[in-house]
């Protein structure tokens, strides 16, 4: 399993403080609300644990977006059942959400902040990526055929207190694109 | 005769980056500050003329370094870079009295222009 230098631990939680910065801009200003945000969250996983992790989703709705380019991985936004109907009431949906209105709500927040987290990442490290359109994703359908040996998964979370509103955006990036990625921190690192 | 300043930020990578935007021909003597108690220390002990001040940090935040130096009513002329863009963060820093608030990552042009803009170029 890779594991990262305090540097390099210091310096792709910075990069991703930057990601979530301008994911959390783009959200605020569209439901014109402050966004209250985390230190990002760095960890190295075994494919199980990966998994595992996204088994554990189940209190909340989630999409998930692959990634290819120079690195490739995939963007999972979980979004805590509890706080949608506030946002989508901010959003103009109708309310109660249905199936298809929760399935646009929470693939419209995944394109905002997963797409902004991934842009923030990859543009400060100089990658190219291309993101694939989200689906939604239910965490019983597992994602299959993960081969990866191991992953470093990068997580933030996003709250609006008074909504009750919760979203987590995961970035799990398989072992060859995690020492793809390494390679311009550690260049940044040595400046 | 050298300006002190102080780059107050908890990442390393950050306080780096920074001193590599700095101008290359602006006289200053650069001090570090891990988080908000070392940065209003290096205020009280006169390094910190020009301070650069991240908002998340540990032990003590960006806006509490501010409240702090407007209470005291310190001369230290605060420049906010920050990670956290939104809007409200940055109506919240002009109001405590930063001179401006500069969105993380900084480039050498806009830290260069701002400078100017403030006088200290």
């Amino acid at each position: 399993m890779i594991t990262l230098s305090e540097e390099e631990q210091d310096a792709l939680q910075e990069i991703m403080n930057i990601s979530m910065g301008q994911a959390a801009d783009a959200l605020a200003r569209l439901i014109q609300t402050k966004v209250a945000l985390s230190v990002p969250a760095i960890e190295a996983l075994s494919p199980e644990a990966f998994q595992g992790m996204l088994e554990g989703l189940k209190s909340s709705w989630s999409a998930r977006q692959s990634f290819v380019g120079s690195i490739r991985g995939e963007v999972i936004t979980s979004i805590q059942k509890e706080g949608c109907e506030a946002l989508a009431d901010i959003m103009d949906f109708d309310l109660p959400l249905d199936k298809a209105a929760t399935e646009e709500l929470v693939l419209e927040v995944t394109n905002i902040l997963s797409g902004a987290c991934l842009q923030g990442f990859t543009s400060q490290l100089e990658l190219t990526t291309q993101l694939n359109m989200p689906a939604f994703y239910y965490p019983e359908n597992a994602i299959k055929n993960i081969d990866w040996s191991s992953v470093l998964v990068i997580e933030v979370d996003f709250k609006i207190e008074h909504m009750k509103f919760d979203a987590r955006v995961l970035i799990g990036l398989s072992e060859g694109s995690i020492e793809q990625a390494l390679i311009p921190i550690r260049a940044l690192l040595e400046e | 005769m050298a300006i002190p300043i102080t780059i107050a930020d908890d990442s390393a990578l950050s306080r780096k980056t920074i001193r590599r935007v700095l101008p290359a021909d602006w006289d200053v003597t650069v001090h570090e500050a891990k988080n908000g108690v070392e940065a209003l220390e290096a205020v009280n002990n006169g390094l910190a003329e020009v301070l650069f001040l991240d908002l998340q940090m540990p032990q003590m935040n960006g806006y509490e370094v501010l409240h702090e130096l407007h209470d005291k009513h310190k001369k230290t002329i605060v420049i906010v870079i920050s990670a956290d863009i939104q809007p409200e963060a940055q109506a919240l820093v002009n109001s405590l009295g930063a001179f401006r608030f500069l969105k993380k990552p900084i480039s050498a042009e806009e830290l260069s222009d701002t400078l100017q803009e403030v006088g200290l170029l």
